[in-house]
C-alpha cells in the first residue's frame, strides 16, 4: 500500500478529509493529525525528506485494517491489534468472529467492553481499509453532558412550574405530576401529618401517557416507617425493604417489589420536612448517585413550593376573615325597595377598599341605606370604613333622622380618629326610605360632601338631587345638607362614588368620565330593575377605563318596587344580589 | 311526563319567555321557568332550551336596534333571576370537585357563563362563578385561596382574545386546567386552539371536557410565533394617535361629523378604537376572518341605526394609510375592505 492509494479519495465523512490529499506533492508536510494525536513532531521544511508513510498512520487514533481484493487481512496497524485482537494478518477478515467488520453493518458496535466506531474505504485494486476508533471516553462524555443537560433542564421546568405561589393541594399535585416519568414511575408525596392525619398524592402512568394523579389520606401512625423517618429529616438507606413497605401500603400499581428500585427523600420545610417525596421504578433503571442528586434538588424545590404554599394558605385563611368583615354588606331586603349595588374596589386581588355602602332596617317599615367614600386606598382605608359602618350599625338604633344620625355619626367618628390619631375622613350620603301606599318612596337624604345623587324619572329623565354638605370626621359641627326626595313606583335613586366620574379613560386615557357622560348612560334607563342599573354603571365606567387603573368604584340603586312586586314569594327562592365575589349558594 | 310533551312545553314556553322578557317583568317569567319545572321538564334543558335561546335572541334584537341597551340589561338581569330560581328549585349537592367559572376581564356578557355554572352544578361540580368581568388579579387570588379542578372562563368578543390569552396564562400558572368557551374564540374554537387551550361550544361539551383531566390538560401548545414580528404591540402603542388621526379625518370629510354632540363623539371615538382593538386581536392571532367577521358585524349595527356603512370604510382606508409599515395589519384592513358591502366604497 501507498499514499497513492488514498492521494484521490476523500473519506466522504469529512473528518479525515484536507485538501492536501490531492497535493501529493505536499502530502508528508501537509498532514494536519487531530491535535489530540501524540505525533512526533514533523519538521514544516519541505526539502526534509519525508518521513516513512507507515510510520505516520500508525500513530493515528484510528486502527486500521487493510484487506485485499478477497478479502484477507494483509495489514493491522499496533492501535487495531490492540482494539481488535482477533483480527491477524494473512486471514480472512470475515473470519476473525467481528460481525461489525462487514460491509452494511452499523457503525458503533461495542466490542470487549469498549464502544468502538468502524468505517470502511476502498481502495485501488478492490481492496479496502477499515478505519477502527475507540470512542469510549467520548461518547461516557457525551452521554454524561447530554444527562447533565437533561437533568437541568428538568430542574428549570420544575422551577417554572413551582415557582409560583400555589395553592397547598394544587403544589402537591403539581410536584407528583412533575417527578413522573423524569425521576420515577410512580412517585408519592406525603404531607408532614396534621391533626394525626397524613394527606398523600400519587402520580403514576401506564405506558407513554401523561402521569395521572391520585390521593387519599392516611392515619399518622399508619405510615410506612421509612415515610415516618423521613417525615423527621432522615433519608433512609436501606432501599430494599423500602419497596417493601411502599408495596405494603398499596402506593406502587404495577411494579412488584422484588423487581422495583425506590428511594425516599424529604422535602425541607420552614423547620421540620414539609413531606416526604418516594420515588420509585422498575430495577432494570436503578437510581444512581447522580439520580439521587437529582432528586434532592428536586426536592429543595418541592419543598420551598410547598412551604410557600402552606404559609400562603395560613395567612390566605387570616386575610380572609378580616377581609369578609370589611366588604360592604348587602342591603337587607326592605318593603317596596329594589335595591342594586356594584362594588369593585381598586386592588381587584385585595377585593376591599375605602369605599362603602349598605343600609339598615327601621322599626317603623323604613330602611336607613348610606354609600360613602373614605380618605385612602387599600387595607387601611377598609378597616376605616369598617369602623363607619359599626359607628352607623349602632346610632341608626338611637337615631332615625338623616340629618341628626350624620351629626351623631360625625361625632363618633372624630373621637375615634382623634384617639388613634389617624386624620381620616369620609364623605357619605346618608338617607332614610320610606315606602309610600302607591307602591312610590320617600326618600330623606343628608350629605356629607359626597357626590349628589342622580334619580331617573319614570319619563327617561335622570335629575341631579341638590344634596350639598361637609366632609365628615373633620369638624365637629359640620354642616349637613338636607333634601327629600319622591320616587313613583319604577323611579330609581342611584348613589355613587368618584371613583366612577373621576375614572380616567377615553382617546388617550387620560379623559375624566365625567357626571355628563354619566346622566347620559342613564338616559333612557328607567325600566332597568335596579342591580341591572347598577351593573350598566360598573360596565360603562369600566368599559370607560379600558383597563386602566382605577380608584375604588361603588354604586348603591334604590327602585321604588310599587305595589306589583310580589316580593315574598320569591324572596328565599332567588338569591339576593347574585354575589360576584363569593360563591353563590350550590 | 314523557320527553315528547315537555319538548312541546318548551316550545309554547318559548314565546311566553320573550314576552316576559319584553314586559320587564321578572316575577311572570320566573314563575313560567317554575311552573315547567314542576311539570317535570328537567333543569338542565329549562336552562339551555329555554333561558339561551331566549338571551340569543335579545341579543339578536339589540343588534337590529329592535331593543334599546337598557331593555336588552333588563331582559338579561330577568334571565339571570331565572336562573338562579332554577338552581335554587334544583338543589343539586355538589360530589365532585370545585370549577371556577368567570368572565375574562371587560367581558360583561355573564349569562351564557353562568349557564355553563348551574349546568356543571346541576352535574355535581362545586361551582363559584365570579361574575362578570373578574380581573386577572382576584382570579388568580381565588385560585391560591381554594384549589379547583378547572377554571372556566368566557370571551363574547374576539377583541379580547389578547387579555384572554394573559389571563389563561395566569390560570396555568397556578397549574390550574383551563377551558374557555364564548364566541370571542371563534364560532369552531380556533382562535382557542391559536392560544393553546380546551375549547367548548357549549355547556355539555364543557361539563365533558372539564371530566376529562387528561383531555383538559393534554392541549396542544399556543401557535404564535408571528408575534415576534412586534406589530401587535406597536398597534396597541400607537392605538390613541390612530384614533385622533381617524377622528380628524372624518371630520374632515364627513361635515355631519363636526355637528356630533358629545354622546355621538364618545360613540364615534368608541367604533374608531374597537376597530382598531379588534384589528389588533386579529393580528395578536395572526387570522384576518377574526377582523373580516368584526367588519361585517360592524357595518350591519351601523346600518341598523341608520349609519351609512361609508361610516365604516373610512376609518378603515384612513388606517390602512397610516399603517403601510404593518405588513399584516394591512392585509387584513384590505381584506377588511373587501369585506364591506359594495355601497360603502
Amino acid at each position: 500500500m501507498t499514499a497513492s492509494d488514498v492521494r484521490d479519495y476523500d473519506p466522504g465523512d469529512g473528518r479525515l478529509s484536507t485538501p492536501s490529499t490531492t497535493r501529493p506533492s505536499a502530502w508528508s508536510a501537509d498532514v494536519r493529525p487531530r491535535p489530540t494525536v501524540a505525533l512526533p513532531p514533523l519538521a514544516p521544511d519541505p526539502r526534509q525528506a519525508a518521513p516513512d508513510w507507515f510510520e505516520v498512520v500508525e500513530h493515528f487514533r484510528e486502527g486500521l485494517v487493510v484487506c485485499d481484493a478477497d478479502g484477507v487481512v494483509r495489514h493491522v496497524s499496533p492501535v487495531a491489534e490492540r482494539l481488535l485482537p482477533e483480527v491477524t494478518p494473512g486471514e480472512l477478515l470475515s473470519a476473525a468472529g467481528v460481525p461489525a467488520l462487514s460491509e452494511g453493518a452499523p457503525a458503533g458496535f461495542i466490542h470487549r467492553g469498549r464502544q468502538l466506531t468502524a468505517r470502511q474505504v476502498p481502495l485501488s485494486d478492490a481492496r479496502c481499509c477499515w478505519y477502527v476508533e475507540d470512542v469510549t471516553d467520548s461518547a461516557s462524555r457525551a452521554d454524561a453532558l447530554l444527562a447533565e443537560r437533561a437533568r437541568s433542564a428538568f430542574l428549570a421546568v420544575v422551577g417554572d412550574k413551582l415557582g409560583n405561589p400555589l395553592h397547598p393541594d394544587r403544589a402537591a399535585a403539581a410536584i407528583v405530576r412533575l417527578a413522573v416519568p423524569a425521576l420515577a414511575e410512580v412517585a408519592v408525596l406525603v404531607l408532614a401529618p396534621r391533626a394525626g392525619r397524613a394527606r398523600w398524592w400519587r402520580g403514576s402512568r401506564t405506558d407513554d401517557e401523561a402521569p395521572t394523579v391520585d390521593s387519599g389520606v392516611l392515619a399518622g401512625g399508619d405510615l410506612p416507617a421509612a415515610i415516618a423517618d423521613g417525615l423527621t429529616g432522615v433519608e433512609p438507606h436501606a432501599v430494599d425493604w423500602l419497596v417493601e413497605q411502599a408495596v405494603d401500603a398499596g402506593w406502587l400499581p404495577g411494579l412488584a417489589g422484588t423487581e422495583s428500585a425506590a428511594r425516599v427523600v424529604p422535602l425541607p420545610g420552614r423547620d421540620a420536612p414539609v413531606g416526604v417525596l418516594l420515588v420509585a421504578r422498575r430495577a432494570t433503571r436503578w437510581y444512581d448517585e447522580a439520580d439521587v442528586e437529582l432528586i434532592r434538588a428536586f426536592a429543595a424545590r418541592a419543598g420551598a413550593a410547598l412551604t410557600t404554599a402552606l404559609l400562603y394558605r395560613d395567612q390566605a385563611e387570616v386575610a380572609d376573615t378580616l377581609q369578609a368583615s370589611l366588604l360592604p354588606v348587602e342591603p337587607v331586603e326592605a318593603a317596596g325597595v329594589q335595591w342594586g349595588t356594584a362594588y369593585r374596589p381598586a386592588q381587584a386581588g385585595l377585593r376591599i377598599g375605602g369605599d362603602f355602602y349598605g343600609s339598615h332596617r327601621l322599626a317603623d317599615g323604613g330602611s336607613v341605606f348610606f354609600l360613602g367614600d373614605v380618605s385612602g386606598k387599600g387595607v387601611e382605608a377598609a378597616v376605616f370604613t369598617g369602623q363607619l359602618r359599626q359607628c352607623l350599625q349602632a346610632l341608626h338604633r338611637l337615631e332615625s333622622h338623616p340629618a341628626r344620625l350624620l351629626r351623631l355619626l360625625n361625632d363618633a367618628l372624630l373621637e375615634t380618629t382623634q384617639a388613634h390619631g389617624q386624620g381620616r375622613f369620609a364623605t357619605i350620603v346618608l338617607g332614610v326610605a320610606r315606602p309610600e301606599r302607591d307602591g312610590g318612596l320617600t326618600l330623606t337624604m343628608a350629605g356629607g360632601g359626597h357626590l349628589p345623587p342622580l334619580v331617573l324619572r319614570a319619563s327617561g329623565e335622570v335629575e341631579a338631587v341638590p344634596l350639598r354638605g361637609m366632609l365628615i370626621g373633620v369638624v365637629s359641627d359640620p354642616r349637613v345638607g338636607e333634601v327629600t326626595v319622591r320616587l313613583a313606583p319604577g323611579e330609581t335613586c342611584l348613589l355613587y362614588s368618584d371613583g366612577v366620574t373621576e375614572a380616567r379613560g377615553g382617546r388617550r386615557g387620560d379623559e375624566l368620565f365625567g357626571p355628563e357622560r354619566l346622566v347620559t348612560a342613564l338616559t333612557g334607563c328607567q325600566r332597568m330593575p335596579a342591580p341591572a342599573l347598577a351593573e350598566r354603571v360598573e360596565q360603562v365606567t369600566c368599559d370607560w377605563l379600558a383597563q386602566g387603573d382605577h380608584d375604588d368604584i361603588a354604586v348603591l340603586a334604590l327602585r321604588a318596587a310599587g305595589l306589583s312586586a310580589r316580593g315574598a314569594r320569591h324572596l328565599h327562592s332567588v338569591p339576593a344580589g347574585l354575589d360576584q365575589a363569593g360563591e353563590t349558594p350550590a | 311526563m314523557t320527553a315528547a310533551t315537555a319538548a312541546v312545553d318548551l316550545d309554547d314556553a318559548y314565546s311566553g319567555y320573550l314576552d316576559c322578557l319584553a314586559d320587564a317583568d321578572e316575577y311572570a317569567a320566573t314563575d313560567l321557568a317554575i311552573a315547567l319545572l314542576d311539570a317535570g321538564v328537567p333543569a338542565e334543558r329549562v336552562l339551555l332550551d329555554l333561558v339561551a335561546p331566549a338571551q340569543a335572541e335579545v341579543g339578536e334584537r339589540w343588534a337590529r336596534n329592535e331593543w334599546s341597551v337598557a331593555q336588552e340589561h333588563a331582559a338579561t338581569h330577568i334571565s339571570e333571576q331565572v336562573v338562579a330560581a332554577v338552581s335554587a328549585y334544583a338543589k343539586s349537592r355538589p360530589t365532585r370537585g370545585r370549577v371556577v367559572v368567570a368572565c375574562m376581564d371587560g367581558e360583561w356578557h355573564a349569562l351564557p357563563p353562568r349557564l355553563v355554572a348551574e349546568v356543571l352544578r346541576l352535574r355535581g361540580w362545586q361551582v363559584t362563578f365570579l361574575g362578570a368581568s373578574v380581573p386577572a388579579a382576584h382570579l388568580v387570588s381565588y385560585l391560591h385561596r381554594y384549589d379547583a379542578h378547572a377554571v372556566a372562563l368566557a370571551c363574547a368578543l374576539p377583541m379580547r382574545l389578547p387579555y384572554a390569552h394573559r389571563m389563561i396564562e395566569a390560570c396555568r400558572r397556578s397549574d390550574v386546567p383551563v377551558v374557555v368557551g364564548g364566541r370571542g374564540f371563534g364560532a369552531d374554537g380556533r382562535w382557542a386552539r391559536r392560544l393553546g387551550v380546551a375549547w367548548a361550544p357549549d355547556a355539555p361539551s364543557a361539563a365533558e371536557l372539564i371530566s376529562d383531566e387528561r383531555a383538559l390538560r393534554g392541549v396542544p401548545a399556543a401557535r404564535l410565533a408571528h408575534l415576534a414580528d412586534d406589530e401587535y404591540a406597536s398597534l396597541l402603542r400607537r392605538r390613541g394617535e390612530l384614533i385622533d388621526s381617524a377622528l380628524a379625518e372624518l371630520r374632515e370629510r364627513v361635515p355631519a361629523a363636526r355637528e356630533y354632540t358629545a354622546a355621538q363623539l364618545d360613540a364615534t371615538v368608541s367604533d374608531l378604537g374597537h376597530i382598531v382593538d379588534f384589528l389588533a386581536a386579529a393580528v395578536y392571532v395572526d387570522d384576518a376572518s377574526l377582523f373580516t367577521e368584526f367588519v361585517q358585524w360592524l357595518a350591519g349595527i351601523l346600518r341598523s341605526r341608520g349609519v351609512p356603512a361609508g361610516a365604516v370604510a373610512l376609518p378603515l382606508e384612513h388606517y390602512a394609510a397610516a399603517l403601510r409599515d404593518f405588513p399584516r395589519a394591512g392585509r387584513m384592513l384590505a381584506l377588511g375592505c373587501a369585506a364591506l358591502p359594495a355601497t360603502a366604497h
